[in-house]
């Protein structure tokens, strides 16, 4: 590394009571460079950024910036210093238009009085803002209300926002979690265009391909501790990273990379990649075909603001595991929503096991046999982990098949039980998703409805999760979800289904979207870039 | 803009959102949705010269007009819900009182001079007691404003220099019955009128921005650069201001202060209560829930006189609204203006609109 420093974390600790977040943590980040941060869930990446960002006091060690200590500073001094950062659960002001978001960080702190006798974005500011959301692709919603932005636009408005303040480095946490592929590749072009202009970045990332591809400098943590820190190809042929990263099993590596491959080649053109094919063949093959236990019929619906879903129609057949995939804003949540009665439909009707569930409020539906697990954070933070299982079933009178239920979902998810006590906040992601699968178990549902169970999570716990849908499918629920990591998600599952701007594009079977021709233009895009190859 | 920006005058005037065709039209609009209020209130003493009663309302309804505004700049923008202002329209009311008996200030002018003094001092215990509140968030908050106010109350009730329970008498002013009452509700409104000013301003400003920001999500505020303890405190105190002032002209208008009275919880209650009634975070609703709800009580106490049979009509009222308008009137109000209009529009583009509206149930 032949730059100078430009943040440099020297010997950081961080124990939040008795758990030990980061123990003597090294980071490097080179002016003018894209870094990567990775490691597993709970390997302290988030923590790390906390700290830089001064959101969170280190135990012990130190943070430069530019060779001056800035450890344990606040939030708005490390922000006008120059560094800026996005959160893993993207944050905008969802009450202020999307131009006002990019507005509030003009100011370089500046005294209160100045604030309030100067006009909020004057007309080079404002010319500034639109510029930056012109970027980022979101212009023509200068004006809409930031709160009803989709994920992937919030993650965009983000970036906008902080770009208004010129900071010299950004840190962004997880910036294509939960995007589309295509969205992706934008990012990632948007990323090196910045560098290019001179901006240093750090992305905390699980998705491997882009981070191997986009950073000059890859960093691994590991339980809190630096595993190693090189260019890409180092770290990527570096065993023991595979060891701590993947838990010694590489052929989960498959997952990370799958959203960003070029969509038919994968499987085929690496030898590794034929491995991971056929290790994931032995997931369920295709079922018989079976009753429809769902049917959705002409849906139209959508949130005052005109129609989010035109008449949506498809079956969900009994036993199997059904797969929405489509772009971010395709209508897939508000899909979702339609079916478990949180959004009215305009139009059309939603039949569950051939009864009517329109116009019944979401207790009624739960109560049906539905369940759904929504798209992350989800779980009481405050609670124990066996309380919030418990909870699962509040409305079953019956304590002894309350019991019952929980011995059996905790056969299933043994750490229920082994966290039983702990506050579910205090669990990793990926932990969480298992307690919340273990609590829509306990009503006992013959639909379970998932949104992005593999969202922000890291490949070996990705694996697990899936595992576990095929597991809670084998046993007799039908399963359907959306899924951002179209090809993990289709392979897994029996029907596959894309929506596009609110629209049904294709049905058939999971493998057969999957290598439908047309799937690779409408919704994987290509790869993120070919530039692995150069 | 918020939500609420078409039905509220100020934020048509903000400077976010492209220049559009109908701009003028829509400024002109914004202007009538001024001035035709204020002529009216600059008219109406004229035309209800003759009864004071209804004066006297006014008057009131002018005071708490000014002081819901005010709490709104702080609590409506950033989001704190402050329980506790009715420490600082005692401590105006409080001042006016002491000053005017300690020094022998004439009744009349002069002593109407000390209402900006009352709100400077108002301003001046805004300072440490919000250095100590504002360390606190959200409920906690509530809760430590709560306990701030009964601290005054109870400091009102006990120090040397108040008069205990019996109180203080605001020197008398001489001026004739009819005259009284329309001095009183000409400065009552130029408070209003400031204090109005100073939450447009505010709310057009980056402070302001700054302030909304504060209330959509603070952690990621201070992540921009928003010094947001400093902003806090900045609001807190300029919300403090008028509010004292209007404590100054009620003791003044009343002409004797008690620590129940002036420090009363029920104030700080009602500046809540008219402030979501009429929308919290815009500028017209805590005006326009202030006119409805203190004129309806005032006109309920004055007909019924004190037993309480009035308290019935002014909770179904509220009960209806918070119901029909869950945000406030002006907000609910607007959102309602919106869906209406983009029916209207789709309905001739759109033939399936109609069928009904796409309802969130949750």
């Amino acid at each position: 590394m032949s730059a100078a420093a430009l943040i440099e974390v020297e010997g950081v600790s961080k124990a939040y009571g008795g758990l030990q977040a980061l123990s003597g943590c090294d980071l490097s980040v080179p002016a003018g460079s894209i870094s990567g941060l990775i490691g597993p869930n709970g390997s302290g990446k988030t923590t790390l950024f906390n700290i830089i960002t001064g959101y969170e006091r280190a135990n012990a060690g130190e943070v430069r910036f530019d060779g001056r200590p800035i450890t344990n500073s606040t939030p708005d001094r490390v922000f006008g210093l120059g560094i800026g950062r996005t959160f893993q659960l993207t944050r905008i002001f969802a009450r202020l238009t999307v131009l006002e978001n990019v507005l509030v960080a003009t100011q370089r702190s500046e005294g209160w009085l100045r604030g309030l006798l100067r006009l909020a974005g004057s007309a080079s500011e404002r010319g500034r803002a639109l510029e930056l959301l012109d970027f980022v692709g979101l212009r023509r919603l200068a004006d809409e209300q930031a709160g009803t932005l989709s994920y992937g636009q919030r993650k965009l408005l983000e970036l906008a926002s902080l770009l208004v303040a010129d900071p010299a480095v950004l840190l962004l946490d997880e910036p294509a979690g939960g995007v589309n592929p295509t969205l992706i590749k934008q990012l990632a072009e948007r990323i090196r265009e910045l560098n290019e202009a001179g901006k240093t970045f750090l992305v905390v990332e699980h998705n491997m391909e882009f981070v191997m591809s986009l950073c000059h400098y890859v960093t691994v943590l590991s339980q809190g501790t630096t595993l190693v820190s090189d260019r890409p190809e180092v770290v990527r042929s570096d065993p023991g990273v595979l060891d701590a990263y993947l838990g010694g099993e590489g052929v989960e590596d498959s997952d990370a990379g799958e959203q960003a491959e070029p969509p038919l080649a994968a499987a085929q053109t690496s030898p590794e990649r034929v491995r991971v094919g056929a290790d994931r063949d032995r997931s369920e093959p295709p079922l018989a075909p079976r009753p429809a236990q769902l049917t959705i019929e002409g849906v139209v619906a959508g949130y005052g603001g005109g129609d989010i879903l035109r008449q949506v129609s498809f079956e969900v057949p009994e036993g199997g595991i059904t797969c929405i995939v489509g772009p971010n804003g395709a209508g897939k949540s508000t899909l979702l929503a339609t079916i478990v009665g949180l959004l009215r439909p305009r139009l059309g009707e939603v039949r569950f096991e051939g009864e009517r569930l329109n116009g019944l409020s979401p207790g009624e539906i739960v109560g049906k046999g539905i369940s759904m697990v929504p798209q992350a954070h989800s779980l009481f933070p405050q609670m124990t982990v066996q309380e919030n299982v418990e909870l699962g079933a509040f409305t079953i009178r019956d304590r002894a098949l309350v019991a019952e239920r929980l011995t059996a979902v905790i056969e299933l998810f043994p750490i229920v039980r082994e966290r039983a006590r702990e506050k579910a906040g205090s669990l990793s992601g990926g932990q969480q998703r298992l307690v919340e699968f273990a609590r829509c178990l306990m009503l006992d549902p013959k639909l379970i409805i998932l949104d992005e169970p593999s969202m922000g999570l890291d490949p070996q716990t990705r694996g697990a999760v899936f595992e576990t849908v095929a597991v809670m499918n084998r046993l007799g629920r039908t399963i359907l979800l959306v899924e951002q990591n179209a090809r993990a998600g289709l392979k897994l599952s029996t029907q596959g289904i894309v929506l596009e701007t609110g629209t049904v594009r294709l049905v058939g079977t999971g493998r057969e979207v999957l290598e439908h021709p047309e799937i690779a233009a409408l919704y994987l895009g290509g790869s993120v870039d070919d530039s692995r190859t150069r | 803009m918020s939500a609420t920006g078409a039905a509220d005058p100020g934020a048509s005037a903000a400077p976010p959102g492209p220049v559009n065709p109908g701009g003028a039209k829509r400024r002109l609009t914004s202007s009538l949705l001024v001035l035709v209020p204020l002529a009216l209130a600059i008219l109406f003493p004229l035309v209800e010269s003759g009864n004071q009663g209804n004066m006297s309302i006014a008057v009131f309804a002018l005071i708490f007009m000014a002081s819901v505004s005010a709490w709104n700049i702080f609590s409506g923008y950033s989001g704190y819900l402050a329980l506790g202002h009715a420490v600082f329209f005692g401590t105006g009311a409080y001042t006016i009182a002491l000053i005017g008996t300690d020094w022998h200030v004439p009744a009349g002018w002069a002593l109407m001079a000390l209402v900006p003094v009352c709100g400077v001092v108002a301003g001046l215990v805004a300072i440490p007691v919000g250095m100590v509140a504002l360390r606190t968030r959200r409920h906690t908050f509530v809760v430590v404003t709560i306990g701030v106010f009964f601290i005054f109350q109870t400091l009102a009730t006990n120090l040397a220099f108040t008069g205990g329970t019996s109180g203080v008498q605001v020197p008398f002013v001489s001026w004739s019955f009819s005259v009284f009452n329309q001095r009183f509700y000409y400065v009552a409104l130029v408070i209003v009128v400031a204090t109005v000013a100073l939450s447009w301003a505010v709310r057009r400003s980056r402070f302001g921005l700054q302030l909304m920001a504060i209330r959509d999500d603070e952690e990621r505020a201070r992540g921009m650069g928003v010094r947001t303890a400093r902003v806090k405190l900045a609001a807190f105190v300029l919300s403090a201001i008028p509010v004292g002032m209007a404590g100054g002209l009620w003791a003044y208008f009343l002409g004797s202060v008690y620590p129940t009275s002036a420090f009363d919880p029920l104030f700080d209650i009602a500046l809540a209560l008219m402030g979501f009634f009429g929308g919290i975070g815009t500028i017209s609703g805590p005006l326009i829930g202030a006119l409805l709800l203190e004129s309806l009580q005032q006109y309920f106490t004055q007909k019924f006189s004190a037993n309480g049979l009035y308290l019935i009509v002014y909770g179904s009222l509220f009960l209806v609204v918070i119901l029909l308008m869950p945000r406030g009137i002006v907000p609910s109000g607007a959102q309602w203006l919106r869906s209406w209009r983009a029916q209207r529009a789709e309905g001739s583009s759109n033939p399936t609109a109609g069928a009904g509206v796409a309802e969130v149930t949750r």
